[in-house]
């Protein structure tokens, strides 16, 4: 029965043939980064942003508990008392230095769910190549000023 | 709690739950059958646990399993013997119970079944049943804390507390999990100081009496109080009156949550960041346990240690706050060498060819009795010791001293009994029954010893006998005080002896040849020129001549010079007399003073307290350092610098600044053919220097320290800052005799401690690991001292022109290390003198107004501080003030006589 093996080879072909044919009149998928725009999922995480309230003062207080949670190591904090007459953040402790190598982090995202205040979160910057090792830890003033603020505050 | 502290140091957190073992125990350990717990009994029916063997001990039960403590045991205790833990947050191990938090409360069943109570507070009882984990427990535990936390701000984040925090910690293990408080919690005072260094946060106490219990019973200061009802209690001061005992940074320790904070270290640390060194205090002689806390190469905080033996757990103000100079920025970083008069950074190679090949040409031209060598005793056994080993044998010299050296009369073998001064804070016995202080403040220059001499004289009826010019501190506890006349303590002292000698002449212990040498000291004597109230020497003299064990401790101050002898010899008469020849004592004040001496950096000793003439240990001594040592007796320290410039022609200086002590010395030092500074910081000295040689201090280099009463310690290297090209001591003199042609065998400095141990026969044994974290003393017995005997005392005339210096130290100076903590600079005393009310009244000043203090030698200006404790007719001017050279007005003698006029006009 040679034909009925004909006909059965040519239906799968056509079958094959359809998917192409759809497939190539879809949108392509490809993205030419870095010409296009990537589109991030909401919950995707990347550089570390430090931030601030509505009205300028810094969320972060210094309190070291990301330092604590992270895996890595990867977050150096050394904190200092506010003084009233110039106030960084709105308590009486804020973080002096605050320091993220890059290099170390895993991004777990641990060091968002510890802090407290909801200052360090990581952000949707994800091309962080550098050419120097030093260029990769970022500290405070990187972390509080990012190019464009991409942050998004998860619920949990 | 998580904890990443590097296992180096042992975990020391001392929870107040779990208190010490060697905290509240009324009897010693090993009492017979009060040391083991029965193993049986583990069942749920609780076993009646047998009578115990000895009739002092109480056997109870516990969750079922039986235990048996000493009479007098708290609950509390007797339950952690067995493991278990009772949550408490107002009992502490040091201080008297008052079961006001309530967290603490058991089921101990009584006539009327079982009742709660609190742990903290009741003693055990025969047959007690005690439970501790029953469903009742558990719910007043929680609901304990649910009230606790009502009002409790949510600070943790930002609290120095958080994670060490007993109030955490119970909270998760016992506490609600939720909050019912809808309302707005409370408000009260948060970022209050109630000292320059104390942070209170009224938020956040607990009010459990801790910090009040502290003040009130070992500092005898209730300087903080409560204030207000229920829940609106607060700790407080008192207006206007900041807490200014000198240990009151303890309560920070003990403060069950995060309301007292050390203002010094505010921020600087998480106890999950930090390394814990257990190291020892610098500061005074007492050298006190402490634990040093470190992150990223500096020092973060301290905090107190327990040693039983030397601080129980406490620590003074400055040894706790005081510790910016280790990190400071002005820290010498690279060796200096004076080139075209400027003294320029240079290799340590340069550095060292310098100082070798100068010290090598003068020895060839002036001989090795032109060199002399300057140690000092802030410096570890390890550095002193190789000092004088360099100069003793490689140079060949005895030229080799310390500050209050061979210059004062001492005595070789320090205090007998630190922890018999301790002992009646534990139980009832005063092993010390009276003690005479003789130009010691121990408020001002030995802190610790203060708060246990208080504790001896409240809970163990110790006497005090106070000898010294000014109205010190403790003469508030009304034993017998002796203010005489600066300089005349030698002649009122054999008037004691005198005065004693009558007292014990029937249950005799006098030498038979006793009257002849006190005779002088009438009564006339000691009213006119010691000008003190015979009655009061009287009182003395009973007390010491009734004493079972009397301690008699002398200081540095009226140790000094030719008169100092004669106060020591009078001392050793009136200990003869009086039956407590054994239990003399001088104390030097600095960290190492006992160190040094044992070490030999004395120009006429060899160490281990031998003369210069012990054939034996100077065999043992060339065969290990491979070469001759010199026999002449050397100079003194004030001999050197008097003689700088002129007989003597090098000095190489460790850790000491003489510059800045009087400008005479520092005029001399700079007339030195080749002067060598080897210190943290360019001082005074070092800026006269030829060359400057930068080192480490007792916080970045191992070292052992010799505490007051012989105690050997370890202070093991804490941090060591990256950058610095500065190196121990130990090291820079090690690769200096390198240089100067001799051999050390040293790999590190535990061989030089090594190396102590064998050749100090006090020492034997002493090595790195043997000394542990609480240290060993050494036995007074290994040295052969003559047999104390009578000694003539002759008293020097004692002009009355002007006004005499009282001197002594204050604890808050301007020394070198204390100035560069800035909190602490508005307790300091300043640049001041302290004038008794009725002169101020006299000349018409008050505290603050300008004073020109002149002598023959030079003139100060001083700002005035009428303080009724001086004496009327003398005046206060301690050591190291800022800008204040005393030494300016001395010259020499011990005790200076000046005139004072009022100076320029004041801003004030
Ligand atoms: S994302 Fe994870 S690894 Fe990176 S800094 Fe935060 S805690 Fe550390
Ligand atoms: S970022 Fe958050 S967790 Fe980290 S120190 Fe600042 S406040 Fe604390
Ligand atoms: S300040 Fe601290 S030690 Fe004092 S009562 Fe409050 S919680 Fe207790
Ligand atoms: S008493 Fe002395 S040793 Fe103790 S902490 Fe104070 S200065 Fe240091
Ligand atoms: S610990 Fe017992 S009442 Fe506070």
């Amino acid at each position: 029965m040679a034909s009925n093996g004909f006909f059965r080879g040519a239906i799968e072909i056509a079958r094959a043939m359809g998917v192409t044919l759809t497939a190539l009149t879809r949108k392509p998928v490809t993205i030419q980064y870095p010409f296009e725009p990537v589109s991030i999922y909401p919950r995707f995480r990347g550089r570390h942003e430090l931030r601030r309230y509505a009205s300028g003062l810094e969320r972060c207080i210094g309190c070291m508990l990301c330092e604590a949670a992270c895996p890595t190591g990867a977050i150096y904090v050394e904190a200092e008392e506010n003084d009233p007459a110039n106030r960084h953040s709105p308590g009486e402790r804020y973080a002096k230095v605050y320091e993220v190598n890059l290099l170390r982090c895993v991004f777990c995202g641990d060091c968002e769910e510890a802090c407290p205040v909801e200052a360090i979160v990581l952000g949707h910057e994800f091309a962080l190549a550098a050419y120097s090792r030093r260029d990769l830890i970022l500290e405070k003033e990187a972390l509080l000023n990012p190019s464009e603020p991409m942050v998004v505050i998860r619920p949990e | 709690m998580s904890d990443k502290a590097s296992g180096k140091a042992p975990e020391m957190k001392h929870s107040p739950g779990q208190p010490a073992p060697t905290g509240k125990e009324p009897l010693p350990a090993n009492k017979p059958g009060g040391a083991s717990a029965p193993g049986a009994g583990g069942g749920a029916v609780p076993a009646k646990p047998e009578a115990p063997a000895n009739p002092n001990d109480v056997s109870l039960t516990i969750d079922g399993r039986s235990v048996t403590v000493p009479k007098g045991t708290l609950v509390v205790d007797a339950a952690q013997k067995l493991g278990i833990e009772i949550p408490v947050f107002c009992s502490h191990p040091k201080l008297d119970p008052v079961a006001c938090c309530r967290m603490c409360l058991v089921e101990i069943s009584g006539p009327r079944g079982p009742m709660l109570q609190t742990a903290c507070s009741v003693p055990v009882a025969p047959d007690m049943v005690v439970s501790t984990e029953t469903e009742q427990v558990r719910a007043v535990q929680e609901a304990n804390l649910a009230f606790m936390l009502l009002n409790h701000p949510l600070d943790c984040p930002i609290c120095d507390k958080g994670g060490e925090c007993p109030l955490q910690d119970q909270t998760m293990r016992y506490g609600p999990g939720i909050s019912q408080l809808v309302e707005p919690k409370r408000h009260k005072n948060k970022q209050y100081l109630i000292s320059d260094t104390i942070v209170l946060d009224q938020e956040r106490c607990v009010v459990c009496w801790r910090c009040i219990r502290y003040l009130e019973e070992w500092e005898d200061k209730p300087q903080l109080g409560l204030f207000e009802r229920g829940g609106a209690t607060l700790i407080d001061i008192q207006p206007g009156k900041p807490v200014d005992a000198k240990t009151g940074g303890n309560i920070i320790d003990i403060c069950p949550v995060g309301a007292l904070t050390n203002r010094v270290a505010r921020f600087a640390y998480r106890p999950w960041e930090i390394d814990r060194t257990p190291s020892i205090c610098t500061h005074c002689s007492i050298g006190c346990n402490l634990r040093m806390d470190s992150r990223t190469h500096s020092v973060r905080r301290i905090v107190g240690r327990e040693n039983m033996a030397v601080n129980d757990q406490w620590l003074c103000d400055k040894g706790r706050f005081a510790h910016g100079w280790i990190n400071d920025a002005q820290r010498l970083q690279t060796p200096l060498v004076r080139k075209n008069g400027n003294l320029v950074a240079a290799s340590w190679s340069e550095a060292l060819e310098v100082v070798a090949s100068k010290l090598q040409s003068i020895k060839k031209t002036s001989g090795a009795e032109s060199i002399g060598a300057i140690g000092s005793a802030k410096l570890s056994n390890e550095s002193n010791y190789l000092l004088q080993r360099l100069f003793r044998s490689t140079i060949g010299t005895n030229n080799i001293d310390h500050r209050a050296g061979a210059d004062v009369a001492a005595l070789p073998t320090g205090l007998p009994a630190l922890v018999d001064l301790m002992k009646p804070q534990y139980g009832p016995d005063p092993k010390a029954d009276v003690v005479m202080l003789v130009g010691v403040d121990p408020s001002e220059e030995l802190p610790i010893l203060d708060v246990h001499l208080k504790r001896a004289v409240r809970r163990g009826k110790t006497q005090l006998i106070i000898v010294h010019p000014r109205k010190v501190e403790l003469t508030r506890y009304n034993g017998p005080y002796l203010g005489c006349r600066p300089g005349s303590e030698a002649l009122l002292i054999n008037g004691i002896a005198k005065l004693a000698l009558k007292q014990v002449q029937n249950s005799h212990t006098a030498p038979a040849d006793a009257a002849g040498f006190v005779a002088d000291a009438t009564k006339e004597a000691l009213r006119t020129v010691c000008g003190v109230d015979v009655d009061e020497a009287k009182r003395a003299a009973e007390l010491l001549a009734k004493a079972k064990n009397a301690v008699i401790i002398y200081g540095p101050m009226v140790a000094q010079g030719e008169q100092g002898k004669q106060v020591r010899n009078a001392l050793t008469n009136l200990a003869l007399i009086t039956g407590h020849g054994s239990r003399l004592a001088y104390v030097g004040l600095e960290a190492n003073s006992q160190g040094c001496r044992d070490v030999g950096l004395l120009p006429n000793a060899l160490p281990g307290h031998a003369p210069l003439s012990d054939e034996k240990l100077r065999k043992t001594l060339e065969k290990t350092w491979g070469g001759p040592i010199a026999t002449k007796a050397g100079k003194s320290y004030s001999q050197m610098l008097d003689g700088a410039g002129s007989d003597l022609k090098a000095l190489y200086i460790m850790g000491a600044n003489p510059a800045s002590e009087r400008p005479a010395w520092a005029a001399k030092l700079d007339a030195l053919d080749f002067l060598v500074v080897q210190d943290l910081f360019l001082t005074e000295t070092a800026q006269l220097a030829d060359v400057v040689l930068p080192a480490v201090s007792w916080a970045e280099e191992d070292g052992t320290f010799t505490n007051l009463e012989r105690r050997v310690q370890r202070a093991p290297k804490a941090v060591r800052s990256p950058d610095s090209k500065a190196a121990s001591d130990w090291m820079i003199l090690d690769h200096l005799a390198a240089r100067l042609g001799a051999q050390w065998p040293f790999a590190n400095v535990h061989g030089v401690t090594a190396e102590i141990a064998k050749v100090i026969p006090a020492y034997h044994g002493l090595t790195w690991d043997a000394l542990g974290d609480q240290g060993v003393q050494w036995d007074a017995a290994a040295i052969t001292r003559a047999k104390p005997t009578m000694q003539p005392v002759t008293q020097e005339t004692i002009s009355t022109d002007g006004y005499s210096v009282i001197g002594g130290t204050v604890l808050y100076d301007d020394g070198d290390l204390f100035a560069k903590t800035p909190l602490m600079q508005n307790m300091a005393f300043g640049a001041a003198v302290g004038i008794n009310p009725a002169d101020a009244a006299k000349m018409g000043i008050e505290t603050g107004s300008l004073l020109k203090v002149s002598s023959a030698q030079g003139e100060l200006i001083l700002a005035a501080r009428v303080d009724p404790s001086v004496r009327a007719g003398s005046v206060w001017i301690p050591e190291s003030l800022p800008n204040a050279p005393v030494g300016a007005l001395r010259n020499g003698a011990a005790v200076p006589h000046v005139e004072i006029t009022p100076g320029p006009k004041s801003a004030a």
